[in-house]
């Protein structure tokens, strides 16, 4: 990994704001949100190998805990932020607990009915989440006397929160626990006679994984500045599966490339074609992008380099 | 050489000069447009879309908007706010309209509404319902589809010769049908009726069975439903099997009555429609010439005669946008804005004027469109029986 | 009473179609391994392939589901060839995704292709309901339930009596015997994946006239479908007309004595309850699954 090769994106990441205009800037926003979502569901499904496909809910808990504070409780934006990485985590480990002895398609399933159940909460209990007419008007977070309302201001937050998603994934995976994780995932009965108390690490895994998918509510709420039962669709769960398996699973880089590309992807559709090809477009996109990559954009790039001859001198590395 | 160079600096100039020049008269006005046109409201998406693109061509026929020709930039949000969001910073920042029309639903429009704050771009809404829309102090916003306490004013004169007293109310379990459960029910308990059971339907059900049953135990005589066609066509033929046997009284104006009466067939017989265009007498409507055009040339196109019930939404929203620009005389987005509040014009609905809606300082505008009541008897579409007869 | 006999009805041929929905999957999802997320749009398939063949071929209504049922298979077979075996030996994930690629890719070719307005297809029933003291049911309904056993009964009799079926179930439980007792393996995938998307097509054909055809109605199905497939224990098949059986009525009851708005959540909640004390399924043996 040479230098240049780490430092340019982390420069060109830096200096956005100083060369897009606000159109691409709310798309690298977006990109930044939906990265620490990539990075959180990649937690369960690349590392330990479940997949939740009810993640959805953990983002939207976030995004309304936040949303509900800062409205109805006039709370600042950095205490909501905690409460809904908090509450997020808290459902990750009631999910994570009511799955002790599910694993595969059960697990599944619990967190497709997790994630149904919520939704319903938010559309039918009014009193509480204002229903299907949604909470407008979310304020902007504030730092100190500044508020962080500006296109630039918010990126760069965006941008720390998903550095720091990062930093915390690559600690974890690299720790003991990111250890027992894998055991989890290559051979589970093997993992557990040997002591690893894989169901702690399931629930562990779960409850940071929702917390971080928390973090990326509340960061939501407060950028769309609206927060409406629709965060609850399963799209957004689709996607954000798209984004980790498309980008590479089990890998660090892969989800923040799944992440790009694919909030990139359906606006670069919204530019160039119109608007009865766009979905279709993505489909199949999409299902070409598996056939040629079906291990994940990353690890193949990342194989395919391993394969090339190390004296020549047009490898580049690919970015950490 | 030197003849090549002098081509060169000759080819430079006059590309300078083209950049330069002022193309306005040459450049067309933009206008935005956002729409569900993919996943479950494709359909009524679309005969927004289509009524918007039969207003750009009368306009461009006609020699376009002070000289201009018009031209729609269509988005599709895909029935998601965040996409309606994304769509309208797309259609200010990259393609910079003054003006967009959009976006059906309620969310989707409430989504979209700081993104107009931000940058100072007005929005027409066309369909959306919900009161918060031009009582949330937005100066951007300019509504000319009634909220649902609108709609339920419009049919107030109507209860007594209905024959309501009991009423149920069965609603999709959007900010659509609650709002209208909420403005309805208020209407009605103001004339004396009772309201028995409140039931709600998700969306995408399509076995409505469970709450027909309940519905039947009040004892009710009236059924108040809202929601989009093809669910009304499931309940009514499943209120059909369950021989429910009581008036049914459709609002929001998405009923499309010519499509019920084709799909639900003996079921639909009797009901009421609450709509915002009768396509079936536009001599009727408050313009006879300009409804009975409209009709024409959707059936020239090709179009399905069931859209037309919420495809006139949008020949009335570009209509009105147009007009702004042409009072404020510039297509750009402060002067239309302010122009949008100037503007009386004729839709296909009716005068399309706005009044002021909201917190006093930020008021957003709001026009008074017509509101009529059909109803399906000998399985076609009629003026309600309480008119007909004297 | 009246009402709960009503209900119990109602929930009876709803969960007769959630059985169809799920006989198709389990196969798919239970003895494939293929998280089909295009299920649904199988199911859809089905339903405009109906249309197009009672209106425009103006054919008979049971030769328009015979022909449904072949589109399904046939589109259900070329998926399988064309995708899912080049990627055999890939993740589980990957063919998911795959999977909701041509569920994006269907959906919206069917909008393109029909424009998104809900599309009636008629049938040759009477539609005054049958009325046995306080219950009404409608012929149509009970003509989608007797099928809709038929078609289940005759799974059944394919993969338990058949030499297909037991080359199914072969392959399925051991692949290298299997392959080497001379079974084809690649054509055993592509005839169970073309059956699960016939049985789902014929759903759609059936269940069409019920409701209406519309580009997105397949997604609540294919929810249900998973749901129904888990309840009754994956490629079990007698386990998942069960399950949807019950998902059909513990819905229905949810609806009409909890509240209607909360209706979806019922059947939710019982999945949750049933994972939690029976993780393998609710007729499935006792299996854990890895």
């Amino acid at each position: 990994m040479t230098r240049i090769g780490r430092w340019l994106p982390a420069l060109v990441a830096l200096t956005l704001p100083l060369w897009l205009s606000t159109y691409h800037l709310h798309v690298a926003i977006m990109a930044g949100i939906f990265g620490v979502l990539a990075l959180s569901l990649n937690l369960l499904l690349g590392y330990t190998g479940q997949l939740s496909l009810g993640h959805a809910a953990f983002f939207g808990i976030g995004a309304y805990t936040s949303a509900l504070l800062t409205l109805r409780l006039e709370w600042s934006f950095w205490p909501a932020l905690a409460a809904a990485m908090a509450l997020a985590g808290a459902a990750g480990w009631f999910v994570g607990r009511l799955s002790l002895k599910l694993r595969g398609a059960y697990f599944v399933l619990v967190t497709i009915s997790f994630a149904g159940v919520i939704s319903l909460v938010s559309v039918n209990w009014i009193e509480l989440t204002n229903g299907p007419l949604g909470l407008p008007g979310v304020p902007a977070p504030e730092l100190g006397p500044w508020s962080l309302r500006t296109k630039s201001a918010y990126y760069y937050l965006v941008l720390a929160a998903v550095a720091l998603c990062y930093a915390v994934c690559r600690r974890l995976v690299n720790s003991r626990i990111g250890r027992a994780f894998v055991a989890l995932r290559e051979n589970e009965p093997l993992a557990e006679s040997v002591g690893v108390e894989v169901t702690h690490y399931l629930v562990v895994a779960a409850v940071v994984s929702a917390a971080m998918a928390g973090l990326g509510g509340s960061l939501y709420a407060h950028y769309t500045r609206f927060v409406s039962p629709e965060v609850f669709l399963f799209t957004y769960t689709v996607t954000m599966v798209i984004m980790v398996v498309a980008g590479g699973k089990g890998t660090l880089a892969g989800p923040l490339v799944g992440a790009v590309l694919f909030t990139v992807l359906p606006e670069t559709l919204r530019a160039v074609a119109s608007w009865q090809w766009q979905m279709l477009a993505y489909g199949l996109l999409l299902v070409l992008l598996l056939f040629f990559l079906p291990r994940g954009i990353v690890p193949q790039i990342s194989a395919y380099i391993a394969g090339r001859p190390r004296s020549d001198p047009g490898a580049r590395a690919p970015s950490p | 050489m030197v003849r090549r160079s002098i081509v060169l600096v000759a080819l430079v100039l006059a590309a300078l000069v083209a950049v330069t020049l002022p193309a306005q008269s040459q450049a067309p006005i933009k206008i935005g447009v956002i729409e569900p046109l993919s996943g479950p409201v494709a359909a009524s998406g679309n005969y927004i879309r289509m009524g918007a693109e039969i207003a750009r061509d009368w306009i461009n026929a006609k020699g376009g908007v002070n000289g201009r020709k018009v031209d729609l930039l269509i988005e599709d949000n895909k029935s998601d706010p965040k996409e309606a969001a994304s769509a309208a910073e797309k259609l200010i920042v990259r393609d910079k309209v003054p003006a967009i029309m959009g976006a059906w639903g309620s969310s989707m429009t409430l989504a979209a509404m700081p993104k107009l704050e931000e940058y100072g771009v007005p929005m027409v809404v066309e369909t959306s319902s919900a009161a918060s829309i031009t009582k949330r102090g937005n100066p951007w916003i300019f509504r000319i589809s009634p909220p649902s306490e609108m709609e339920a004013l419009g049919l107030e004169q109507y209860v007594d010769r209905l024959g309501v007293k009991r009423v149920d109310f069965l609603a999709v379990n959007t900010d659509w049908g609650r709002g209208s459960i909420t403005a309805f029910g208020d209407m009605l308990k103001k004339k004396g009726a009772t309201v028995g059971a409140a039931e709600f339907m998700e969306q995408a059900a399509t076995d409505m069975n469970a709450q027909i049953t309940k519905i039947k135990a009040t004892g009710g005589d009236t059924l108040f439903l809202t929601t989009a066609v093809e669910q009304i066509t499931l309940v009514m033929k499943q209120a059909q099997e369950q021989r429910l046997g009581r008036k049914i009284v459709t609002t929001g104006g998405s009923s499309s009555p010519t499509q019920l009466i084709k799909q639900a067939g003996a079921a639909a017989e009797g009901s009421y429609h609450i709509v915002f265009f009768m396509p079936w007498f536009p001599e009727a409507m408050p313009d006879g010439r300009l409804a009975k055009a409209f009709v024409d040339e959707w059936a020239k196109r090709g179009h399905p005669f069931e859209g037309l019930t919420e495809g006139f939404r949008g020949h009335d929203g570009i209509a009105t946008i147009a007009e702004a620009i042409r009072v404020a005389g510039k297509d750009e987005a402060a002067a239309v804005r302010d122009a949008l509040w100037k503007v009386s014009l004729m839709g296909v609905n009716g005068p399309i004027k706005f009044e002021k809606d909201g917190p006093a300082g930020k008021e957003s505008g709001q026009s008074k469109p017509s509101i009529f009541v059909v109803q399906i008897r000998d399985g076609k579409v009629a003026l309600p029986d309480f008119l007909a007869k004297k | 009473m009246d009402q709960l006999l009503q209900h119990l009805v109602n929930g009876l041929v709803l969960g007769g179609t959630y059985a169809l929905l799920g006989i198709g999957l389990t196969l798919i999802f239970g003895l494939m391994n293929v998280v089909n997320f295009a299920h649904g749009e199988f199911y859809t398939l089905g339903a405009y392939v109906a249309f197009a063949a009672l209106g425009w071929a103006g054919v008979d209504f049971f030769v328009a589901v015979l022909a449904a049922i072949a589109a399904g298979a046939a589109l259900g077979w070329v998926c399988e060839v064309t995708l899912l075996r080049p990627l055999r030996g890939e993740s589980i994930d990957t063919t998911m995704l795959v999977m909701i690629g041509v569920w994006i890719v269907m959906q919206n070719a069917e909008l393109l292709a029909w424009g998104g307005v809900a599309k009636s297809i008629p049938h040759p029933f009477p539609t005054a309901p049958l009325v046995l003291g306080p219950v009404a049911i409608a012929p149509l309904r009970l003509f989608v339930l007797v099928l809709a056993a038929a078609l289940i009964a005759a799974s059944w009799l394919l993969i338990q009596k058949t030499k297909l079926g037991r080359a199914m179930r072969a392959t399925f439980q051991d692949r290298d015997t299997a392959a080497l007792m001379g079974v084809g393996i690649g054509r055993i995938h592509a005839a169970t994946f073309a059956l699960g998307s016939g049985l789902a097509a014929a759903a759609g054909a059936l269940l069409g006239p019920v409701f209406l055809a519309y580009p997105s109605m397949g997604d609540l199905a294919s929810l249900k479908a998973f749901c129904v497939v888990i309840l009754g224990g994956l490629g079990n098949l007698p386990g998942a007309t069960l399950g949807g059986l019950l998902l059909g009525i513990a819905e229905e009851l949810g609806a009409g004595y909890i509240s209607s708005g909360y209706r979806d959540a019922v059947g939710f909640v019982i999945i949750i309850l049933v994972l939690l004390f029976r993780p393998s399924g609710l007729f499935a043996r006792q299996e854990r699954i890895a």
